[in-house]
């Protein structure tokens, strides 16, 4: 059984605060998933958690055992790198027994678990191979084998999937899926897709600048976001986002209170195009872009900058034509001057 | 009549080859005379020349081996070069790894000091040289000639080497392999080196090269003919008056290239290997 704890986890490289106060309680068994812009410092937390980097303040538990001194190989864990990180010179098989031979596991054990590990990945009939010789797929999974050989508590993966191609990253995110279903370990995650993120997760880390910003399970942070960021960051397209200034009257008059808010966001999917009267907000599209199963278009709304309508059907509208918008309340977000979220009362039980 | 594509590109291969060929020329004329005036006679090398002996003269080569010591000098110089191939690998890899990937203050400053050494002409560090191996009684012994590549000039050209080969290594191999359990002396070894064999075959040539050509250092610290190496072996081919038995020294030189040639193809096929092996990813 295996908890992962961080508490107040802070790094500096020099005088650069990279990390800043990390507190983070990972369940046993549990998939979290790190998202945030490319600089955040996911992956220095990452590799604070997996011993390759020293951590300069904070404490870090594996279980019962507090590691922050303990040495990367000893505190039960297995990384999956962005690269691979296979070893050119050794075949799949060498690669997946390395660390259980540094180990001094016997080579009849070493040979029986790399064997099973390569029956669960369907690598079997690719362990006399060297890494050259695999398709980018396969290395991957040979690198997730060398994880799992190793029986580690917890899997720390370093965005695994993104030098793969858009259709294998599905596939290999599914892998992965069945993976952590079957063997029920412990894992973090890095990504900075955060399709990949909603799919894989039971619960998402946001993080910016070295901070948390919110924790939360997928339908959380999407549902209820505590911040303009997490709004944004969470969801695709994007949350629009606009002063309640400049929509107020309309928002008003179709009876929504906003009360202390000065930022409104609504998400493209969840506005509606509609008739003139039942219509919330008007606009005129400058852009429709073809997306296949519908248009995504641009809209200028009066006094507010362009908002994104996700719109489905054939008969999108063309640009100049004008569009009137419709939402329900509860998909109405609104953030006061600081960027946090307003929580009103649930509207609905 | 116009050529179809593969005529073109035979005919353009030839022209390369045939031009190749020609400037090969200046290049083996050299080598080829040197062995063949090893087969000729002390008075037909100075007569009509000709690049196919009109007589074979195989006792050069048993003349030789009577004339001084030379089995044992070639054994010396085979056994100084490898002993400085092997040091030089093992501490310039180590040294080379230490300045490429470990964080230590003054790791700048000491690599601006290692190369200010490449600065110094061995000429000028002869005399200081000399009374420190008198100093350490090892005079007319090998020692000195293993001691001076290694941790000399050359040494430092290695590590040189070898540094910018390790800097250039992924990272994330090395952090494999301290998850899976590798100390630091672990990663160089069963990481960084294997994945160096490129670089470990360049020095290893030039080192090899550099050994056996040393003159100076053989020169200096060197008195007894047993002791001697093939470049001073070979300048005491002559006749009591001084003047240099040709045919002798032509066919000893012959012999001498041996080694080179074949740790040469040895090392050719190395990185010739390592370099398929190195793509760390597609
Ligand atoms: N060894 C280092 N020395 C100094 N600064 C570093 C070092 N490693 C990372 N940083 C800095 O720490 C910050 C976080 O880096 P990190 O690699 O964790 O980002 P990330 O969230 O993984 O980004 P990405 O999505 O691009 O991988 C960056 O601003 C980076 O410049
Ligand atoms: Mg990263």
């Amino acid at each position: 059984m295996t908890r992962l704890t961080v508490r107040n986890l802070t790094k500096s490289f020099g005088k650069i605060e990279v990390i800043r106060g990390i507190d983070l309680d990972v369940a046993d068994g549990e998939f979290v998933v790190f998202v945030g812009p490319s600089g955040c410092g996911k992956s220095t937390l990452l590799r604070m958690i997996s011993g390759l980097e020293t951590i300069s303040g904070g404490e870090l538990w594996i279980g019962d055992r507090k590691v922050n001194e303990v040495q990367a190989a000893k505190r039960g864990l297995a990384m999956v790198f962005q690269s691979y990180a296979l070893y050119p010179h050794l075949t799949v098989r060498q690669n997946m027994g390395f660390g259980l031979k540094v180990r001094k596991e016997s080579p009849d054990e070493i040979e029986r678990r790399v064997n099973e590990a390569a029956r669960t990945l369907q690598l079997d009939k690719l362990l006399d191979r060297y890494p050259r010789e695999l398709s980018g797929g396969q290395r991957q999974r040979v690198a997730i084998g060398r994880a799992i050989v190793g029986d580690p508590q917890v899997f720390l993966f370093d965005e695994p999937l993104s030098n793969l191609d858009a259709e294998l990253r599905v596939h290999m995110r599914a892998e992965i899926a069945a993976l952590h279903r079957r063997l029920g370990n412990t894992t973090i995650y890095v990504t900075h897709d955060q399709i990949e993120a909603m799919t894989l997760a039971d619960r998402i880390v946001v993080l910016r600048d070295g901070r948390i910003e919110q924790v939360g399970s997928p339908k959380e942070l999407y549902a209820r976001p505590d911040n303009v960021f997490v709004a944004q960051f969470i969801g695709s397209p994007k949350m629009n986002v606009c002063p309640v200034e400049a929509i107020r009257s309309p928002l008003q008059r179709a009876g929504f209170s906003t009360g202390g808010a000065t930022q409104a966001g609504l998400r493209p999917e969840h506005l509606r195009i509609v008739d003139e009267a039942e219509g919330i907000l008007c606009g005129r599209v400058s852009i429709s872009e073809y997306t296949g199963g519908g248009a995504l278009l641009h809209v200028e709304l009066e006094g507010a900058p362009v908002f994104l309508v996700e719109n489905s059907g054939d008969d999108a509208p063309q640009p100049g034509d004008i569009v009137h918008l419709a939402f329900s309340g509860s998909d109405l977000h609104l953030f006061d001057a600081e960027g946090r979220a307003c929580h009103r009362e649930p509207e609905l039980a | 009549m116009a050529l179809s594509q593969p005529q073109l590109a035979t005919v353009k291969r030839t022209c390369w080859m045939l031009s190749l060929v020609v400037v090969a020329i200046p290049f083996l004329f050299p080598f080829l005379w040197m062995i063949s005036s090893g087969f000729k006679g002390p008075t037909e090398i100075f007569g009509e020349p000709t690049l196919i002996p009109r007589t074979w003269r195989w006792q050069n080569f048993v003349e030789v081996f009577d004339y001084q010591p030379f089995a044992r000098q070639y054994f010396n110089s085979i056994y100084i070069a490898c002993a400085v191939t092997v040091l030089t690998l093992l501490l310039s890899s180590l040294a080379g790894y230490a300045l490429a990937r470990m964080r230590f203050a003054g790791a700048a400053l000491l690599m601006v000091f290692l190369m200010s050494a490449l600065m110094v002409p061995e000429e000028v560090t002869i005399v200081p040289n000399f009374f420190l191996m008198k100093w350490l009684g090892v005079m007319d012994t090998h020692v000195p000639l293993i001691l001076l590549p290694v941790f000399g000039p050359h040494g430092v050209m290695a590590t040189f080497l070898m540094r910018q080969y390790f800097v250039a290594l992924p990272k994330e191999l090395e952090d494999a392999g301290k998850m899976d359990g590798l100390s630091r002396v672990g990663i160089w070894w069963k990481i960084a080196l294997p994945m160096s064999r490129p670089a470990l075959a360049a020095v290893a040539i030039i080192t090899f090269l550099f050994s056996w050509n040393l003159f100076l250092e053989p020169l200096v610290f060197l008195s007894s003919l047993e002791n001697f190496t093939l470049p001073l072996a070979l300048s005491n081919f002559t006749d009591p008056y001084g003047a240099p038995l040709w045919h002798l020294q032509l066919a000893a030189t012959s012999l001498a290239v041996v080694p080179i040639l074949i740790v040469y193809l040895i090392a050719q096929r190395q990185i010739i290997e390592s370099f398929a092996m190195s793509g760390v990813k597609g």
